[in-house]
Parts: structure tokens; C-alpha cells; sequence
């Protein structure tokens, strides 16, 4: 791996950014958008009851950002080069797949930052909620492990992407929202069905969400879902990384790179 | 020495469940400072090879060599002295062409590359629209930006792949020239594909012609030519045309048509019997009006190629 060309790339995303309004409106809108629906939601159900309800719904609405934009990022990036047909041109040069990613990923974080702080002040703004009062620890920790969840479902999309190209496009908006309902961003795992929350149980995020809530109630953090969680997700990571290295030569079988549609 | 070396290579992909061969058992080789074109129709699998030499497609068996490496074995070499321009696939069309090279720039490591970026801008006369976006140029624009691109690092291997589609004729010519004059200054290796037999004549120092995947015949475009021994010869006269379809019979030329006061025939160069055909309608005092004699283009070759095999 060669850091010019890793900063070549940084560069290239960043003029992607800044050259187009959609991709700088999904760092802002969506989220703060997102951000105020809960916050009133929130402001409402907390007057029926005695739970923080606002810390929670507000704090995991903050949190889920990092999953999304993790995973969204890697797969729009992917797939900004095949509607440009530009990987004919990123794929001649000395670029290796592992530079492309680490770019994206390095790209991806500091946009889930940026939004992160704007979701943090207008928290802090309009609801009196600052986040990282809870537990910066915490919080950090939480922000890791939803970054490589996010990461790895990210390359899970790249993968698809590179196998079959751009007619599974709609999976790089869909995966994460097939996700969140099991993820328990907003509701307790006890909530589920039994059959959800088998399914909820696996999902690396709905640990994270179940301490976060913990400690917003004060209750014990179950320190061991957060360690199933880790290790759930770098395995997940890497797993996914040896899937998108496999589909990626698969196009260069098929052809699929070189065509770039 | 080589500097391009293809022996025996193969690639087929599957459709629909069958096996279509694209590139099938082709060999040949390119010196260095040469500049080498590959030929044919549309699926004659010229891109196809110019993909599996760079990178971009992976062979099925046979090997390849570029600068004298095995590119699988030390691609970071070859691919940072070797680039590659498509008529086909675009630069990063949210970028605008100054963003774009700046990019590749930074990716083959290229030093001072804003001067680098300058002088190809200028080169390519498009420094009025540098700050423009790609998605935002004529084709003929992007054709160029692309062609920036392809000389961003200063190759010793350069591959051109139709890269002149969609030039107006007077940015062709300027195009075709700025590459002639690439490769004479800095030596550099290239392979040429295009459908336009005319440019590859004038570019090519040795053509290969490709058809249903494989290499039919490779020589200089001289030498082609030469394959084809008649030569199609247009004669008006002001009168006496009748007298003159006569005499051609009688010389034994093929008649190909005749409209109004002009004969258009074919007669084979062999024994100078054109040149003895010619001579005698001067001698024998038909008053002409015009005459054109057209040698075989590389057109005629290619198909009588392709045709024969």
C-alpha cells in the first residue's frame, strides 16, 4: 500500500464532495432531519413517561449515523466510479484494491464526523442533549464498533457491486434499513419476538444500543455483549473484506471491471 | 528489445452459458519505440487484449510481458510506466479535467505535476475548459481529457484503444500528430487499435489484422499493400468513350462501371501493365478530362484478408 496514491484517492473523493450538492446535502440533511423527527417525537413521548426517553432516541439516532454512513459510503463510492465509467481508468493505474478501500473508508469517517459533530451541536442546541456527557469511553467505543459493523456490510454491498455491477445498485441504500429493525436502535430487545429477536441477537449493533440504554438508565452494561460485538465485528470485517477481494477478481474474469457496467 | 510480448494468449467468457472465445491463441511481440497497431472489426478482440495488458482483465492461459516483466508478477512497474487511453470510458465525470489529472497525477506519483497538468492542457488545446466538469464536455473534449491522462505519467508503454472516436477531423489529424510526436521524443512503445484503417496507416510502423479473436496477419502497412496487385484507374474522355470501352476490352482490363463520359476499371500492377495500359490510351490520342488512379487501401487488404480465411 503506497500513502500517494491512498492521498490521491482522499483527494479525488473529496472533490466528489465538495462538486456535488447531493453528496454534501447527505452529510447534513437526512441526519438533522432525522434528528429533529425524533427529538419531537421524543419531547412528546417523554411527557407520558419517567424514562429518559429523549437521551435515548436521540443518542441512538446520533449512533446509527455511523453504521449508515459507514456502510453507505463505501458502496456509493463504488458505485460513483461505475456511473462514470471510471474504473477502466482507477484500475489501469497502479491503484490496488486495498488503497481504493482504505480511502473510502478514511473518506467515510470523516463525513460520519463531520455529521456526528453537527448532529452533536444541534442536539445540544435545540434539546439540551449532549451526548457525550453520557460516557465519552463509551460513546467511543460504541462509535468503533458501529463503524466496522458499517465497514463491513459496506464491503458486503462493494462485493455485490463487483459480482453482478450496477443492477444491485438499490442495495447500497436498502441493506442498513433491512438491518435497523433488528439492530434495536430504538427499542429494547425484550420488545421483539421471539423469532426477531433471534435474529437481533447475532447483530452486533443491538449490543451496543442495549448499553448505551444502560447506562442512560443507569443500569450494569453488559460488558459481555460488547465484547461479542466486538469480535463479531471484526470477524464480520474480515470475512467481508476476503468476499469483496474474491468478487473483485471475479470481474476481472468476467470482464465486468473492465466494462464497467 | 521487446518492450510488448504476447505468446499464445487465450481469453473466452461465457454467455449465457456458452464459451465465446475473444482472444484466441494470438501471438505477437512490439519493440521498443514502436508503435503498433492491432486492427479488425468490432469483436475482434483488440480491447479485450489491451484490457488483459493492463491489468484490467484477467487471461485465461498463454503470457504476457510489458517493459520485459510478467505484469502479474510485478504490476507496481509496469503499471506505473505504462498508461492506457479509451475512447470508451470516461474520467470521473463529477471532477472537472484539471481535478481528474491532478488525481492520476498523484496516483503514478508524477513530480511537479501542475506544470505536467499545464502542458498537456495545452498540448490538447483544452485549457479554456480545464475547470470545467467532465460530464459537461463534448465527446471530442473528453476524448482529449482522456489522452491527458494517458500521457499524466510520461509512459514508456502506451495503450491506445480507439482513442480518437468522436475527434472532428482537424482535432484527429492534431491528435494523431501530438502522438507521433510523443513517441518520437520520448521513444515510447505503443499499441494503436482503431477501426479507422487510414489512421493506423499513417500512425503504425507494423500492423496486425484481427478478426473473430485471432491475429490473421501482422506486416507493415507497405507490405500489405502490396498483396493486392490491381489498382482501380478512373479515365473521362471528351469523346469517343465508346472507342475506348473497345480498346480496354481489348487490353483485358475489368470494367467496373462506366457514367457518362468516365470508365472506371481495375488492372493489376503486375509486368507494369497498368502503366502499359495508360500509356497507350495517351498514345493512341483519346483526349482525356480526367484521369485518377487509386492504389488498394488497407480496407481492401483487411477484407480480402478476412475473406480468404
Amino acid at each position: 500500500m503506497k500513502l500517494h496514491r491512498i492521498n490521491a484517492l482522499l483527494l479525488k473523493y473529496y472533490y466528489i464532495t465538495i462538486n456535488r450538492v447531493d453528496r454534501l446535502f447527505d452529510i447534513i440533511y437526512w441526519p438533522i432531519l432525522d434528528l429533529f423527527i425524533w427529538g419531537f417525537t421524543a419531547l412528546f413521548i417523554q411527557k407520558l413517561s419517567d424514562v429518559n426517553v429523549l437521551s435515548m432516541l436521540l443518542g441512538a439516532v446520533i449512533l446509527w449515523v455511523f453504521v449508515w454512513r459507514a456502510s453507505k459510503d463505501i458502496a456509493v463510492f463504488v458505485l460513483e466510479d461505475f456511473w462514470s465509467r471510471n474504473l477502466y481508468h482507477l484500475f489501469s493505474s497502479p491503484v490496488k484494491l486495498s488503497e481504493h478501500l482504505v480511502s473510502i473508508i478514511i473518506i467515510g469517517f470523516l463525513r460520519a464526523l463531520t455529521t456526528f459533530a453537527l448532529m452533536w451541536i444541534v442536539g445540544i442546541v435545540f434539546y439540551s442533549f449532549n451526548i457525550l456527557t453520557i460516557s465519552p469511553l463509551l460513546i467511543a467505543f460504541s462509535v468503533f464498533l458501529l463503524t466496522l459493523f458499517g465497514w463491513a456490510i459496506g464491503l458486503f454491498v462493494a462485493a455485490f457491486i463487483f459480482r453482478f455491477g450496477q443492477r444491485i445498485q438499490v442495495l447500497a441504500w436498502s441493506v442498513t434499513f433491512l438491518i435497523s429493525p433488528f439492530a434495536c436502535i430504538f427499542y429494547p430487545l425484550s420488545v421483539l419476538p421471539g423469532w426477531a429477536a433471534k435474529i437481533a441477537i447475532v447483530i452486533p449493533p443491538t449490543h451496543v444500543f442495549e448499553s448505551f440504554r444502560a447506562m442512560i438508565s443507569g443500569t450494569p452494561v453488559n460488558q459481555a455483549g460488547l465484547i461479542y460485538s466486538l469480535i463479531s465485528s471484526i470477524l464480520l470485517f474480515i470475512v467481508m473484506a476476503f468476499f469483496l477481494e474474491q468478487s473483485f477478481r471475479k470481474s476481472k474474469k468476467t470482464g465486468l471491471l473492465a466494462k464497467g457496467d | 528489445m521487446n518492450y510488448i510480448e504476447v505468446q499464445n494468449l487465450v481469453k473466452s467468457f461465457k454467455e449465457k452459458g456458452r464459451a465465446i472465445t475473444a482472444v484466441d491463441n494470438i501471438s505477437f511481440s512490439v519493440k521498443k519505440g514502436e508503435i503498433f497497431g492491432l486492427l479488425g472489426p468490432n469483436g475482434a478482440g483488440k480491447s479485450t487484449t489491451i484490457n488483459i495488458l493492463t491489468g484490467l482483465l484477467e487471461k485465461d492461459s498463454g503470457t504476457i510481458k510489458v517493459l520485459g516483466f510478467e505484469p502479474e508478477k510485478n504490476w507496481e512497474y509496469v503499471k506505473n510506466n505504462s498508461n492506457v487511453a479509451t475512447a470508451y470510458s470516461w474520467l470521473s465525470d463529477v471532477l472537472t479535467i484539471r481535478q481528474n489529472l491532478r488525481v492520476y497525477a498523484k496516483l503514478y506519483g508524477v513530480k511537479n505535476c501542475e506544470h505536467k497538468i499545464n502542458e498537456l492542457l495545452e498540448m490538447f488545446e483544452l485549457k479554456n475548459v480545464a475547470d470545467r466538469k467532465i460530464i459537461r464536455l463534448s465527446s471530442g473534449e473528453n476524448t482529449r481529457a482522456v489522452l491527458c491522462k494517458g500521457l499524466i505519467n510520461s509512459p514508456k508503454v502506451l495503450f491506445l484503444d480507439e482513442c480518437t472516436v468522436g475527434l472532428d477531423p482537424d482535432i484527429a489529424d492534431k491528435t494523431r500528430g501530438i502522438i507521433k510526436d510523443y513517441q518520437k521524443k520520448n521513444d515510447c512503445t505503443i499499441l494503436f487499435t482503431s477501426h479507422y484503417m487510414y489512421e493506423v496507416e499513417e500512425l503504425c510502423d507494423r500492423i496486425a489484422f484481427m478478426s473473430n479473436g485471432k491475429i490473421i496477419r501482422i506486416d507493415t502497412s507497405s507490405n500489405l499493400k502490396k498483396l493486392i496487385k490491381k489498382h482501380t484507374v478512373e479515365i473521362a474522355v471528351k469523346k469517343n468513350i465508346k472507342l475506348l470501352r473497345e480498346f480496354l476490352k481489348t487490353e483485358g482490363v475489368d470494367i467496373v462501371f462506366e457514367k457518362d463520359n468516365s470508365i472506371v476499371f481495375e488492372v493489376t500492377t503486375e509486368e507494369d501493365k497498368m502503366y502499359k495500359v495508360i500509356s497507350k490510351i495517351f498514345h493512341k490520342g483519346f483526349m482525356l478530362s480526367n484521369l485518377h488512379v487509386k492504389g488498394p487501401t488497407l480496407d481492401d487488404i483487411f477484407i480480402k484478408i478476412a475473406r480468404q480465411k
